[in-house]
């Protein structure tokens, strides 16, 4: 076998496989993964922003919580509402300095899925070089609850386990919160029928600076949380963009739960994917699924088809 | 009408004495200006820092000390004159091309990474301008015509193959498991690193290829711990060296050897995971505690002075290098291209890394050789020749 120019390698035992070693691994990306779409798609949904940004926004987070804990010694717990605070007085600043006006002017509020494409494309490259210039583009890192604990059969590193916690709490909580929260009910009425919300007495301009700094401050959270695992830099943000596109483009543009769903289940693809045939597939799987899905269910997996 | 010509003569004569003086100035304190090319922004711009910081400290001392030395004596100061690659060799090429034809910089510093060193190699020849090389590593660095291209580095894939089989067998390793990463570099290493395996007779009981951008390494992580291997190569880069640590440590996939190959060099990875990655081997030939090498420790302290990080022992280390190499010959053969190439290419050089000195594009001097994190510090433990520690088996994370 040495020295073959491949070594293919078999599916792992089932028992491996069925593991909760697996399974832990799988939620801890899959969470995370839903979370960062999360961000995107409520702006995408509410204002109809692509924002190319976003990852930088992840990135912005991460920072957040590398100062925090290496100036002050203050820990990611505590950056979290931090970061949270910071991007969502970004998105405050976007929306009043350039949205609202663009929204308002029905002209330029139709051609705003393609101008704001355009536009984020260059706040990424701003914040990206601003932060290079700021903090030099070296990788940053930092320890953080890196002890192993071990349930039964499954090891979870401290702040892997606290990266679920935060990440699963913050869907299901948005999940709740859409679905009995007389707010969530607004929110989802602007996405759905934004004029027919407004008919019947939704605020869509509240609503829509809600939905922008909510979007940007939970990306502000999952950067917290990469933070933790991953090395910092100013340029790793557009992968997380890449994955929130492929996750609600999955679970269907602007749908809430659904790319909660969708963002979970691509974790499950990588982490089982990997397992059944290879780590070289990853990228085959993941983007298999994205053209898989846009070519019989372009209205997204978990979607009911919209009716018009 | 006068008194209006008088003014003028003296205004002019005036005005001529001064530009008189400032150019009779202007043959000392005229900077010796330093072209190069960097991959400030793009796929690779979270290297520059490590070179750019070689340079900027290299600057700052060799003005510090009055200058940099022309042969004859005479001491200039330097300056860099610099532009951003985009992380793309095509805009390299121009860039180099620009810096002789029209900036007309008197020497030239190398661009990160191998993609570039290649891409320019042709243009340094057209325009027989001599350059050291510092930060690429490839066996198609040897295809490249001898002449005004010089590699500090000694972490070439076909010795590193050889040298790390040795090493492993030496260590007692019977068994490995090897992850690598799909970018060009890790591909080579392992490429050599089988052969050499099972000529020392050791089993590669996993052999996997994994893509940059990986997120989750669980599954091929509990495939390894499940075949225990005596040794566990991450042909590595920085980001999968991070996911990698921090997933062994988490699945316990505890092995006598575990290298990482490109990334724990990094302050910032030590800075992340403290002492479960002691233990840990890497590539690398360059340590502050090799004291047959004076050069080494000051470098290393004068660097965390001024940029408040360890250098990285392996790009910074070599940039530091390669115009440690530059100063030396331009302070024998001065600024006259060809001179200039012939030092180079036939002198001996005392830089951080020892003595160096070439065999066509080649460090002849420098082994290939490995490094350990040992009590956070980096420390050189293969060959016997230049190591500053022994090895020693890697005790859980």
């Amino acid at each position: 076998m040495p020295g073959a120019a491949t070594f293919p390698k078999g599916p792992l035992q089932m028992d491996i496989i069925l593991s909760g070693q697996l399974l832990f691994s799988a939620l801890v990306s899959g969470a995370l993964y839903a979370l960062v779409a999360l961000g995107l798609n409520l702006v995408y949904g509410t204002l109809r922003l692509l924002n190319i940004a976003h990852g930088e926004l992840v990135m912005i987070g991460a920072y957040t919580a590398f100062w925090m804990m290496t100036l002050f010694a203050v820990p990611p717990l505590i950056s979290l509402p931090l970061a949270a605070l910071l991007c969502a007085g970004l998105g405050w600043l976007l929306y009043f300095g350039i949205f609202r006006r663009l929204l308002r002017n029905p002209d330029l509020a139709a051609r705003v899925e393609a101008n704001s494409l355009i536009l984020f494309y260059g706040i990424s490259v701003i914040l990206q070089n601003t932060t290079a210039l700021m903090f030099t583009s070296s990788a940053r890192g930092y320890a953080y609850l890196g002890n192993v604990i071990t349930v039964g059969e499954v090891s979870m590193t401290g702040n892997r386990l606290l990266s679920l916690g935060v990440a699963g709490t913050l869907t299901i909580g948005m999940l709740l919160f859409l679905r009995f929260h007389i707010f969530g009910w607004s929110l989802r009425a602007v996405i759905e029928r934004k004029e027919a919300a407004r008919v019947v007495g939704v605020n869509v301009d509240q609503v829509q600076v809600i939905t922008i700094c909510a979007g940007f401050a939970v990306a502000g959270v999952a950067g917290v949380l990469v933070s933790m695992t991953e090395q910092i830099t100013p340029f790793m943000g557009f992968p997380f963009t890449i994955t929130a596109f492929v996750v609600i483009i999955v679970g269907g543009l602007g749908n809430i739960p659904s790319g909660i769903l969708a963002g979970f289940a691509l974790g499950f693809v990588e982490t089982y994917g990997i397992a059944l045939t290879s780590a070289s597939y990853r990228s085959i799987l993941i983007y298999g699924l994205f053209v898989t899905v846009l070519l019989i269910r372009p209205e997204g997996l978990f979607s009911r088809a919209v009716k018009s | 009408m006068k008194r209006r010509n008088f003014l003028k003569t003296t205004a002019l004569a005036v005005t001529l004495s001064t530009f008189a003086a400032i150019t009779a100035q202007a043959q000392s304190d005229d900077p010796v200006r330093i072209g190069y090319s960097m991959a400030l922004t793009g796929i690779f711009s979270q290297a520059a820092p490590s070179q750019i910081n070689a340079y900027a400290l290299w600057a700052e001392q060799v003005n510090a000390a009055g200058g940099l030395e022309i042969a004859g004596g005479e001491r200039r100061p330097v300056e860099f004159v610099s532009y951003d690659d985009q992380s793309n060799p095509a805009n390299a090429v121009r860039i180099y091309e620009k810096l002789i034809t029209q900036d007309k910089v008197d020497l030239l510093a190398a661009p990160w990474g191998t993609p570039m060193h290649l891409a320019i190699a042709p243009v340094l020849q057209r325009y027989k301008m001599p350059m050291v090389g510092n930060t690429a590593a490839s066996v198609k660095l040897r295809e490249l015509e001898p002449g005004y291209i010089w590699f500090t580095t000694s972490a070439i894939p076909d010795a590193m193959g050889r040298e790390l089989a040795a090493f492993m067998k030496a260590e007692g390793v019977e068994s490995a498991a090897i992850l690598t990463n799909e970018l060009p570099y890790s591909q080579e290493v392992r490429s050599f690193l089988i052969p050499a395996l099972e000529e020392q007779g050791i089993t590669v009981s996993v052999d996997q290829s994994y893509p940059p951008d990986i997120k989750d390494m669980t599954s091929v992580l509990v495939d390894v711990k499940s075949k225990e291997p005596d040794a566990v190569i991450a042909l590595s880069y920085p980001a999968d060296s991070f996911l990698f640590a921090g997933q062994a440590k988490e699945l316990g996939v505890e092995a006598p050897f575990v290298l990482s190959l490109v990334g724990p060099t990094f302050d910032s990875y030590r800075k992340a995971f403290g002492a479960a990655v002691d233990g840990v081997v890497t590539a690398g030939h360059w340590s502050a505690s090799q004291s047959d090498w004076p050069r080494a420790k000051p470098f290393f302290d004068a660097y965390l002075a001024k940029f408040g990080e360890e250098p990285d022992a392996l790009d910074t280390a070599l940039s530091y290098m390669s115009l440690e190499i530059l100063q030396q010959a331009v302070a024998t053969a001065g600024l006259d291209p060809e001179q200039l190439r012939e030092a180079i290419a036939s002198g001996t050089f005392e830089t951080i890394n020892g003595e160096v000195s070439f065999d066509g594009v080649q460090n002849a001097v420098t082994p290939t050789a490995w490094l350990q994190i040992q009590n956070s510090s980096l420390e050189i433990v293969w060959p016997d020749s230049i190591k500053t520690s022994d090895f020693a088996p890697k005790q859980g994370w």
